[in-house]
C-alpha cells in the first residue's frame, strides 16, 4: 500500500527538502535565544550583580550545546524518519536522540488533519496528524501533494471500514471472525 | 414537569429552578462579604443591585433553557442572546449518572450528569441538568434503558449488597494513607518545620513571624484536606455489580450514584502507597471513559478502597474478571540494570552541581554561627544531597527489581512506581497507539521503552514501561494488530 517512493522494506523517506525546513525553523528559534541573550548583556548586570559573570556564561555554554544540536540534529532526523502505511497501520520510526517506533492501527483512527505552517507552505511541505482515542500520532515534513494523498489514503481506508460495519436494510453488520 | 410522573417523549421541560440560586449562590455569598466590609450605603446599594440582576440574568437562563427527551437523542437548547443547541444522541452516551450537593439536599434535587463517549471531554460532562431526586431517579433509568438496548435496568435502591463490607475506619484508612507519599513527605516536612518554629518562638514568648502557621497551613492543605475530601467523598461506600454494569455509591455531604457498562472500563490500576503497603493494603480504580464527577484523580472511579490485599483479589476477581488472568510476569533484564544506573548516575551528579554552590553559600553565612545551630547548619545541604543520592540509587534498586511486564493472551500488564506502586492491566482492544522508544543509553544496553496510549477517564493518557527487550515490547502492537486481523477484536464491545 501507498508504495511508489518506498524502499524494499516498504518504508518512505522524507524529501531532502525538509533539511531546509528544520534549518529555517531553528534559525528562528535561535535568533530569539540569541535576542534574550542580548537582553541579558544589556539589563541583567544590574539585578544580578556579582552573579552576572556565572548567569553570562551559562548562557553561553547553552547557546553553544543549543547551536550544535541546531546543526546537527536535521541531518540525524531525516537519515532516521521512515514511515508506512498499509492496509492496516501507520508505522513510523523516527527520533535524533530517542528513536521512536509508532505503530497507529488504522482501526483507531479518528481524525487526520493536513497542516503547513509558513515555512513548510514555501517550500512546498505539509505535516499530517493523525488523532486516536488516546493520543496524537504526526508524519512530518511531507511533500504538500504526499501528505494530501496520505490523508486522502487514511480517509478512504476508514471510511471503507466505517462501512463494512453499518449494517445494510435487514443486513446484519459484520461479524468478527474469530472465536 | 417537575412533577414524579414521567416526562412525555418529546416534551420541552426545563430544570428545576432551584438552578438560579444554585448558580448564584457563590456570587451572593462573595457580595454579602463584600457588604459587610463597606459602611456606605452607595456602595452596598450597588452590590445589591449587582446580585438582583445577577439572579434576573440567571432566571432568564434558566426560563430560555429547554430540555427534549427525544425518541434517539436529548437536546438542550438555549434561546438566550449567546444561544446553544446541544444534541446528545443515545447511541453516543457513556455514562448517565447523578450526585447531590447541598444545595440539591436543601431543594430536593439531584443532577442528572451525561457524559458522551470522547477522549477530549471526558473530564467535563456533556449536560449537567437538575431536576427534582426521583425525576432525575427515572430519567437515569430510562437513559440507561435506552443505552442497554430496552433491557430493565434494576433500580439502584433496590437492597444490594455490596461485594465487600467497607466499614466508616476503612473510609479513614483510605483517606489516610491513599495520598501519594510525596505529598505525606512534603506534608510531614512542613508539619515538622511548623513545631520547630513553635517550639523556638515559646520561649520568646510567641512572636513568631507568622512561618510556624503559614507552614501548618502548608500542611493543611498538602495533607489534611486531601485526606478528609476523600474520607467524605468515599463515606458509605457500597460497589456491586449486576450483569454488566458496575455500581458504585458513596458519599457524605455529596452522594454519587454512578454506574458503567463492564465494556467501557478500558484499564484497571491496583495501587498502594508506602504506606499502604507496610499495612499490606491496596486499593483498585479503573479507567472508564465518561464519568466525570470530580477533578484531577477523583475522575478515576475508586473500585475497591484500601483494603487487605487478599480481600482486594477476591473483589478484583468478582467485580472485573474480564481483567483477571494467570499472569507470568517476567522482570526487567540484567541490561536494564546499566540504564537504571546511568540514569542514577546522572540525576546524582546534576543534584550535587546544582546543590554545590547553596552548599557553600550557606556554609560561608553560618560558619561563624555557635550552638547547635552553628554545629549542624553548615552541613545541612550537603548532608541533605547526599541522603538524596542515596536515595536516588536505593529507588533504582527497587525500580529494578520491582518493575515487571507481563504479556498475557486478551490482557497485558506494566508494574511500576518504586515507591508509590501500581499494577497497570490493559486489554489489547482498548490500546489505541503504542510508542517503542530507545534513548542514547537504552540503545547502548540494547533495551527499550513502551509508551501505551488508551483513553483513559481524563482523556488520552499513556502508560509507560520499565526496560525490555524491543522485540518483547513490540510484541504488545503486534497482538493488537493480531487481534483486530483475525476478528478476536470485536468493534461493538470496544467503541470509542
Amino acid at each position: 500500500m501507498f508504495s511508489p517512493g518506498a524502499g524494499t522494506d516498504g518504508y518512505r523517506r522524507l524529501n531532502r527538502k525538509c533539511l531546509l525546513s528544520m534549518y529555517f525553523g531553528h534559525a528562528i528559534s535561535y535568533a530569539i535565544l540569541l535576542g534574550a541573550f542580548v537582553l541579558v548583556e544589556i539589563y541583567a548586570q544590574g539585578f544580578l550583580g556579582p552573579n552576572y559573570d556565572l548567569v553570562r556564561y551559562a548562557f553561553i555554554a547553552v547557546l553553544a550545546i543549543v547551536l550544535a544540536y541546531m546543526i546537527v540534529s536535521p541531518p540525524v532526523f531525516y537519515a532516521r524518519y521512515r514511515y508506512r502505511i498499509t492496509e492496516d497501520r501507520i508505522d513510523v520510526r523516527c527520533g535524533i536522540l530517542f528513536i521512536r517506533h509508532i505503530l497507529v492501527p488504522i482501526e483507531r483512527v479518528h481524525q487526520v488533519e493536513v497542516s503547513r505552517g509558513p515555512i513548510n507552505s514555501m517550500l512546498g511541505l505539509a505535516d499530517v496528524t493523525i488523532t486516536t482515542a488516546g493520543g496524537v500520532a504526526t508524519l512530518n515534513y511531507l511533500e504538500a501533494e504526499e501528505a494530501e494523498k496520505v490523508a486522502e489514503l487514511l480517509d478512504s481506508l476508514v471510511g471503507r471500514m466505517l462501512k463494512e460495519r453499518v449494517p445494510g436494510p435487514g443486513v446484519p453488520a459484520t461479524e468478527p471472525t474469530g472465536d | 414537569m417537575q412533577g414524579t410522573e414521567m416526562i412525555a417523549p418529546g416534551e420541552r421541560v426545563r430544570c428545576h429552578p432551584s438552578v438560579i440560586v444554585e448558580n448564584s449562590l457563590s456570587v451572593v455569598v462573595l457580595v454579602a462579604l463584600l457588604v459587610t466590609r463597606f459602611e456606605t450605603t452607595a456602595v452596598a446599594g450597588v452590590l445589591a443591585a449587582a446580585v438582583v440582576a445577577l439572579l434576573l440574568f440567571n432566571y432568564r437562563q434558566w426560563k430560555l433553557t429547554t430540555i427534549r427527551f427525544g425518541e434517539t437523542e436529548i437536546v438542550v437548547e438555549r434561546d438566550t442572546l449567546f444561544k446553544m443547541k446541544k444534541t446528545l444522541p443515545y447511541a453516543k452516551i457513556a455514562a448517565v449518572n447523578v450526585n447531590r450537593g447541598i444545595v440539591n439536599r436543601l431543594f430536593g434535587t439531584s443532577k442528572l450528569q451525561i457524559n458522551i463517549n470522547s477522549g477530549s471531554s471526558a473530564t467535563v460532562p456533556e449536560a449537567v441538568l437538575t431536576f427534582r431526586e426521583d425525576t432525575a431517579d427515572e430519567l437515569r433509568s430510562a437513559i440507561l434503558e435506552r443505552l442497554h438496548d430496552g433491557e430493565v435496568v434494576p433500580d439502584e435502591d433496590e437492597p444490594a449488597e455490596s461485594l465487600v463490607s467497607f466499614s466508616p475506619a476503612d473510609v479513614v484508612v483510605h483517606g489516610l494513607f491513599s495520598v501519594p507519599t510525596y505529598q505525606t513527605t512534603f506534608g510531614s516536612v512542613f508539619l515538622a518545620y511548623s513545631i520547630v518554629e513553635l517550639y523556638t518562638s515559646a520561649g520568646a514568648g510567641f512572636r513568631g513571624d507568622g512561618r510556624a502557621l503559614v507552614s501548618l497551613l502548608i500542611f493543611v492543605a498538602l495533607q489534611v484536606a486531601p485526606a478528609v475530601s476523600l474520607i467524605f467523598r468515599y463515606y458509605n461506600y457500597r460497589v456491586y455489580r449486576r450483569g454488566e454494569t458496575i455500581y458504585l455509591q458513596h458519599g457524605f455531604f455529596r452522594t454519587y450514584k454512578t454506574s458503567f457498562d463492564v465494556s467501557r472500563v478500558n484499564a484497571v490500576r491496583v495501587k498502594s502507597t508506602l504506606a499502604a503497603r507496610l499495612l499490606h493494603r491496596s486499593w483498585i480504580e479503573a479507567e472508564v471513559v465518561g464519568l466525570a464527577s470530580g477533578t484531577g484523580e477523583s475522575l478515576r472511579p475508586v473500585l475497591c478502597l484500601l483494603k487487605d490485599d487478599a480481600t482486594q483479589q477476591r473483589l478484583l476477581r468478582e467485580l472485573v474478571p474480564e481483567f483477571v488472568y494467570d499472569r507470568n510476569p517476567e522482570r526487567q533484564p540484567e541490561e536494564a540494570k546499566g540504564v537504571l544506573l546511568v540514569r542514577a548516575a546522572i540525576a546524582s551528579f546534576t543534584l550535587v552541581l546544582a546543590a554545590a554552590y547553596p552548599s557553600i553559600y550557606l556554609y560561608r553565612e553560618t560558619a561563624a554561627l555557635t550552638g547547635v545551630t552553628g554545629t549542624v547548619l553548615p552541613y545541612a545541604l550537603p548532608l541533605a544531597t547526599a541522603l538524596a543520592v542515596l536515595a536516588i540509587f536505593y529507588a533504582t534498586y527497587v525500580s529494578y527489581r520491582i518493575t515487571e511486564f507481563d504479556a498475557g493472551r486478551d490482557l497485558f500488564t506494566f508494574v511500576n512506581g518504586a515507591v508509590d506502586r501500581e499494577t497497570i492491566v490493559m486489554n489489547y482492544d482498548k490500546v489505541q497507539m503504542v510508542r517503542v522508544e530507545k534513548g542514547p543509553v537504552a540503545r547502548l544496553f540494547g533495551v527499550a521503552r513502551a509508551r501505551v496510549h488508551l483513553l483513559s477517564s481524563t482523556g488520552g493518557t499513556s502508560v509507560g514501561s520499565g526496560y525490555f527487550e524491543e522485540g518483547r515490547l513490540r510484541a504488545i502492537g503486534e497482538t493488537v494488530m493480531a487481534r483486530i486481523a483475525s476478528g478476536e477484536y470485536d468493534y461493538r464491545k470496544n467503541s470509542v
